[in-house]
């Protein structure tokens, strides 16, 4: 690296060692809130055309992904499958044996599409923190979780409706517990509204955006600390530390980042999961 | 120094949290290790607890944003 190189690194972050330097100013929450594109005035002032934002974007990209994998996996179907096919069966299989099966049981089959797409377009989501130049994710946004813990919210109260023939009956098997003696039952039950028509989407959809929004926010501080770090031209001595401390901080950044891709595929499986779960506890009939 | 009484409570409230996921997947492969021919049930009750348990800690995570 030329010297020319070296001021020039230097002069966007390296405040570190520099006397009267720019102090280090981690990121805040305002990365989550990107600036919409918009076209001229069109639109201006409104709340529903305020213009594209960057997770609208990342929103249709994910989508393009989740339809491109299922197209690619079920695009030539023949009894001995082929490459494509096989990747699509195991994780068809996947998700049956892990997540269908042990909640719903065989009558849960049906479900099954509502919960592969939900897998497959949740992680597409959650990718989008990792692939670089992109580096959002989606679910960082608490709209997006919300929308999707909606839908499975009136999934749930429809099937348990239609399985217990009635509102009345489905919300007593849904508020009373069985076995409860008469006495404790005001207590218990307004636990029980709470708890399960209140709470439960509501951390269903917390769960997915906090875990992205607390993910991204390490991501950027490791980023922001690495670049503010770097200052080659301090001299020999502290040019040598402050570049130590940077690559300490790029190591990190590469090991969470690795990290987070576990964390993404967990969330995106336990999504699907408590999905499953409330699905399958409200069809069945007590 | 500047910041937000918030955080410092969240940390503490984490804590409990923390426990009890270390507990649940601890207990969890101690069972795994015990029988593991019942690993799939028992894996996916392991989330299931993790998920619960996860939501106390989400919980004071939205509050420390919203108080």
């Amino acid at each position: 690296m030329s010297a020319d190189t070296l001021n020039l690194a230097a002069e966007g972050g390296g405040g570190l060692f520099t006397p009267g330097g720019p102090g280090f100013e981690a990121p805040s929450v305002g990365i989550f809130f990107p600036e919409a594109w918009s076209w001229g005035d069109y639109g201006a002032g409104s709340p529903y055309l305020g213009g594209i934002t960057k997770y609208a974007v990342l929103l249709l990209v994910a989508t393009a992904l989740t339809l491109l994998f299922l197209w690619w996996t079920t695009r030539k179907q023949t009894k001995v499958p082929g490459r494509s096919q096989s990747i699509g069966e195991i994780f068809f299989l996947f998700i049956r044996t892990q997540i269908s099966r042990p909640m719903m049981g065989v009558k849960g089959d049906k479900y099954l599409p509502l919960l592969i797409s939900l897998f497959l377009f949740i992680f597409a989501m959650n990718i989008m923190g990792i692939i670089p130049f992109l580096q959002l994710p989606v679910p960082s946004n608490l709209s997006y979780p919300v929308g999707l813990a909606l839908i499975v919210y009136i999934t749930f109260i429809v099937v348990g409706i239609r399985a217990h023939g009635g509102v009345g009956k489905y919300l007593k098997s849904a508020v009373v517990p069985s076995g409860a003696p008469w006495w404790i039952l005001p207590l218990l039950v307004p636990i029980e509204v709470i708890s399960n028509f209140m709470i439960r989407p509501a951390t269903h959809a917390i769960r997915v955006f906090a875990t992205m929004f607390a993910g991204h926010l390490l991501l950027a501080t490791f980023a922001a600390g690495g670049w503010y770090m770097f200052n080659p031209s301090a001299g020999p001595v502290f040019g040598t530390i402050s570049v130590l401390f940077s690559g300490a901080s790029l190591l990190a950044f590469i090991l969470f980042t690795a990290f987070e891709l576990v964390i993404m595929f967990l969330q995106a499986f336990v999504f699907t999961l408590l999905a499953a779960l409330y699905i399958g506890e409200a069809q069945e009939a007590h | 120094m500047e910041g937000s009484l918030n955080v410092i409570g969240y940390g503490i409230s984490v804590i409990g949290a923390g426990i009890g996921v270390g507990i649940v997947f601890g207990m969890g492969m101690q069972a795994i290790a015990r029988q593991p021919e019942a690993r799939g049930p028992l894996q996916t009750n392991i989330y299931i607890g993790f998920a619960l348990i996860e939501a106390l800690a989400l919980l004071g995570f939205v509050l420390a944003f919203a108080i």
